[in-house]
């Protein structure tokens, strides 16, 4: 095989940071039709790589030394104007985010014209409506009339394919092009992108933090670690056994082992128990009063938890997960149904009760940069619950109670006076548990507690979520979209669709002979390691 | 005696409000880092230092009082009836006398020609001298002499201010540290030199105006420098007092439109439309006649010029402000908005806490940055609408120094002629200097409050 692109010694700084390097020495190659993924954890230098392949990179970042060189030419010391050339006819990329890669205001045939060389309408026609279905997209006659909020993320990041290959390139670089997807599209995706490599003889540079991801795809894995490269491996052997010990943790991270609490199946009382919940909400209604559709976001839902247990809900966007848990929190109206927390209906409790009550049961959230006030200290976002539910403690146990629970996350004490912005993402997970747990609540619901954060940092906070139930016992609501990481967590889980529970059980049990059809589906599109 | 103007106590009211929240930003980290990206920024340093320079002038002309004579028909001291303030007794000495009428900058003689008696029958036209100023030149017969070692003596003055208030900062370390105060000074040089520049041309102003009309004489002789000086504190009220009137309406109506939602939403948003779709000069007019018609009727409330004059001014800032809120009041019901969904305020919902107690400890911290940009840009805005508002005789009183009573009486300068020209060009030079200085604050503040602006001045 010759080579496509080759990447040597490419160091990059940028401006703000001190001028600190924030690539050292890259240096790789892509061979012609080969899948090449790029991994790593987020700020490790993925997509600056792929950024100055093509040339596009932010004014601030500057390139030291190195060469790229693509099919003899040095992509470094080109004109601006011969480039445009080269992204133009031979390489291109996708962006993570297709809902913001499309312009809103411009039909899909306008946006994809503009990647075409210029010809007479009516061919520009059938090249976009062949391309289109060879994305997979079948009713191309009708898409392109369509504008990008009418079609799903699905079909957008399609389009955005369809656009990347419309110049027949050489070399498409995926900048983690399935990250934002669900994982039923993210497998149609990734088949897709694998089946253009054959139809179209390309190379394709893949970036994704997702080993299993790119295990499915890739022929070659580069391992990035602080702008380094960890390790360069062909990918039947990287999977078997990785070299580097970066790796390993890294391929680790992605196994949980936990003791199951089996045999507390016992004859207990339900922590929380949800009957025929229902959550339906009007599309709002105009000024008139003219009724319009209901959307169900929840639909007849019904679960219990036994103390000490986990159960996690699945399912993809938009199939109400998270309704059901601010329904529980009292976050959004209840159109009918029963919550009980610990035999106590809380939809029947009036507002002091409820107030006293609430500190049995508690929420943790997904996204740890939004759920902490940037204007609050530390030690005044644990507080804030502590002082509102438990009046009665003085100033004094308040502070050790601080240091012991901050302790407890794994956390120094000095942090209680620092503000958020100070913290990275997992250790800001982990003060959103620690602003829970002082309350000492009986029931922990986690919104997808995990789904933001790096592969290694993910586990270091579900072991503590582990680590906290082994020693109160307390039950967790587990809702994800990781149906791999929740069959690992939880002991029993209900699989969700569309707003109702298509089924529930034993986790092992569903996971190994499910019944439903759609959860056959969803379990058989989670892509696995391929060893 | 000290007297108590209605907009005074609201200046007072204002640069109280300013010391405590410089006091509070001190206090709170995270606040005094965003406002230290301010003055890293030179031209942000610059702005506040100008700004302050007008703000003092501001203030010592907000200080009242009316003056004791000795009354030789009763034998005993009475108070006059004329008000005035610190800044005129500062400044007596360039505004004691006035001429007969027009005569232009650093000119000796009135600016129209005038029939003089020579001798018993001969009349002839000339340009009178000017009485009190232009002719007594200290230290040089020849002007342009004189202007040049007056401005010397000013910096010879200036540096003896700046060295007592140097002894005065540092007469701790005067002579232990002598090395590490001057690379102090050489780290800060461009504010210790910009305040030196702006001090100089004040002294040398003041210097000179006692021997010349710097900025010429208006159409009864006063010195539209003087003026122009007294018509800061108009300005900068104006831009102040109308923010304080609308901060409230804006603030609470926007979270409460943003935050709480519904039915209160749709109130207050119509609310804002309807007095959107007014036209503002209309409500202003309206309400300025509807004052007169009042002050007319009782004139006992009234007693002297100065009071009735000053509630005009009043009466403008609040009708000003309860227009002007609608703007700042929209954006924070869309930023509260997007505060309700944010995970820390679903957070705090989850505990329980009341609306109100989620309002004030997340919803208002997390908004102030948008009031504060707001304000700012707002107040260059005022500065002008009042020039606008009295070129159309609906702003400040005419007895009232202001820009825009400068502007509205040089309608007529400059269509006679030859044409006036000084008493326009000194309200543009003083009005444009405290617009641009309080714009380009405006915009040192937003980049240090915009969390996606690059900070690496330097």
């Amino acid at each position: 095989m010759n080579k496509l692109l080759s990447v040597k010694d490419l160091c990059l700084t940028i401006k703000s940071k001190e001028n600190q390097k924030v690539l050292k020495n890259i240096s790789f190659d892509i061979h012609k039709s080969e899948i090449v993924s790029l991994i790593g954890e987020s700020g490790s230098g993925k997509s600056l790589t792929a950024l100055s392949i093509i040339r596009l990179l932010e004014k601030s970042c500057k390139i030291k030394s190195g060469k790229i060189i693509f099919l003899n030419k040095n992509l470094l010391s080109l004109e601006e104007r011969d480039m445009r050339d080269i992204r133009k006819e031979d390489i291109s990329m996708i962006f993570q985010e297709p809902m913001r890669s499309l312009n809103p205001v411009m039909s899909i045939f306008e946006q994809l014209r503009e990647s075409y060389p210029k010809k007479n309408k009516i061919d520009i026609k059938k090249n976009i409506i062949s391309d289109l279905v060879s994305v997979g997209i079948n009713d191309a006659d009708r898409v392109i009339n369509l504008y990008p909020h009418q079609l799903s993320g699905g079909m957008k990041q399609r389009v955005m394919i369809a656009m990347a290959i419309a110049c027949k390139p050489k070399l498409l670089i995926a900048d983690e092009p399935t990250t934002s997807l669900d994982v039923t599209i993210q497998k149609q995706v990734l088949d897709l992108l694998v089946e253009l490599r054959e139809k179209l003889n390309m190379a394709i540079l893949f970036i994704t933090h997702d080993l299993a991801v790119a295990s499915q795809v890739s022929d070659k894995i580069i391992v990035l670690k602080d702008g380094k490269i960890i390790e360069e491996n062909n990918a039947k052997e990287f999977f078997k056994l990785p070299k580097n010990s970066y790796s390993k943790s890294l391929l680790e991270s992605s196994v949980y082992n936990r003791q199951f609490f089996n045999n507390q199946f016992n004859s207990e009382n339900d922590i929380l128990s949800v009957q025929n919940l229902k959550v339906f909400y009007q599309e709002k209604k105009s000024f008139f009063g003219n009724n319009s559709s209901l959307l169900k976001a929840v639909d007849d839902v019904s679960l219990s938890i036994k103390p000490g247990m986990t159960h996690a809900i699945a399912g993809e966007s938009g199939s109400g997960k998270t309704t059901i848990a601010k329904a529980i929190m009292g976050l959004t109206n209840i159109t009918s149904g029963k919550i009980k927390i610990c035999d106590k209906d809380i939809l029947n409790m009036n507002n002091s009760e409820i107030r006293s009550f609430r500190k049995n049961y508690q929420m943790i959230f997904q996204d740890p940069f939004s759920s902490l006030n940037p204007r609050m200290r530390i030690g005044a976002i644990i507080k804030e619950g502590l002082c509102f539910l438990k009046p009665e403690i003085d100033n004094r146990t308040i502070s050790s109670i601080l240091e012991d629970v901050i302790d407890k996350v794994g956390l120094s004490i000095d942090s209680l006076n620092k503000y958020p912005h100070q913290f990275s993402g997992g250790q800001r997970q982990r003060i959103a548990i620690a602003r829970v747990l002082v309350l000492n609540p009986k029931l922990l619901i986690c919104d997808e507690p995990t789904s933001s954060l790096d592969v290694t940092v993910q586990k270091q906070v579900l072991d503590l979520l582990l680590n906290i139930q082994e020693k109160t016992k307390i039950s967790y609501l587990f809702i994800s979209h990781d149906i791999k990481l929740i069959s690992n967590f939880s002991d029993t889980i209900s699989i969700m669709h569309k707003g109702r529970i298509v089924e529930h059980g034993i986790t092992s049990d569903i996971i190994n002979n499910s019944k439903n059809s759609y959860t056959k589906k969803l379990l058989k599109s989670v892509p696995q390691i391929i060893n | 005696m000290f007297v108590f103007l209605l907009t005074d106590l609201f200046f007072y009211i204002i640069i109280l409000t300013l010391l405590s929240y410089i006091l509070y930003v001190r206090k709170t980290p995270d606040l005094l880092e965003t406002w230290s990206y301010v003055f890293k920024n030179k031209t942000g340093a610059l702005s506040v230092l100008v700004l302050s320079f007008f703000m003092i002038i501001a203030l010592s002309d907000s200080i009242h009082f009316k003056n004791k004579v000795y009354d030789e028909n009763n034998k005993k001291y009475t108070y006059t009836s004329e008000i005035s303030s610190l800044l005129d007794i500062i400044l007596l000495p360039i505004h004691e006398n006035s001429e007969k009428s027009y005569s232009s900058p650093f000119s000796s003689k009135l600016y129209s020609k005038e029939t003089v008696k020579i001798d018993k029958d001969i009349d002839k036209r000339v340009y009178p001298k000017l009485k009190y100023k232009g002719n007594h030149n200290l230290y040089s017969e020849k002007n342009i002499q004189n202007i040049f070692i007056t401005i010397i003596i000013s910096f010879v003055k200036t540096l003896f201010i700046c060295f007592i208030m140097y002894l005065i900062i540092f007469y701790k370390t005067l002579f232990k540290n002598f090395k590490k105060i001057t690379t102090y000074f050489l780290r800060n040089k461009f504010i210790y030199l910009s305040f030196f520049i702006i001090l100089l041309i004040f002294i040398s102003l003041y210097d000179l105006s006692i021997q010349y009309y710097v900025l010429g004489t208006d159409k009864v002789g006063e010195d539209v420098l003087y003026k122009s000086i007294k018509s800061i504190r108009t300005g900068i009220l104006i831009g102040t007092l109308t923010t304080i009137v609308m901060l409230p309406f804006a603030i609470f109506l926007g979270i409460f439109a943003g935050y709480i939602g519904g039915f209160v939403d749709d109130i207050i948003q119509y609310i804002y439309t309807t007095l959107n779709s007014i036209p503002s000069v209309l409500l202003i007019a309206s309400a300025i006649l509807m004052l007169q018609v009042y002050m007319a009727n009782n004139p006992i409330d009234f007693e002297n010029v100065y009071e009735r004059a000053d509630l005009r001014l009043f009466f403008l800032c609040m009708i000003l402000g309860l227009t002007s809120w609608t703007g700042l009041c929209r954006l924070l019901r869309g930023e509260s908005m997007k505060l309700r969904e944010i995970e820390y305020v679903q957070a705090s919902q989850t505990f329980g806490l009341s609306k109100v107690s989620i309002i004030i400890r997340h919803i208002i911290p997390n908004i102030m940055h948008i009031v504060i940009i707001t304000v700012v840009l707002d107040f260059s805005a005022l500065v002008l609408a009042e020039a606008v508002l009295s070129y159309v005789n609906i702003g400040v009183d005419p007895t009232t120094y202001s820009w825009g009573n400068m502007i509205n009486a040089a309608r007529l300068e400059m269509s006679r002629e030859p044409i006036v020209w000084w008493s326009l060009f000194a309200a543009f030079l003083f009005m444009f200097i405290l617009v641009l200085f309080a714009n380009l604050f405006s915009d040192a503040v937003r980049d240090a409050f915009d969390p996606r602006a690059n900070k690496n001045y330097e």
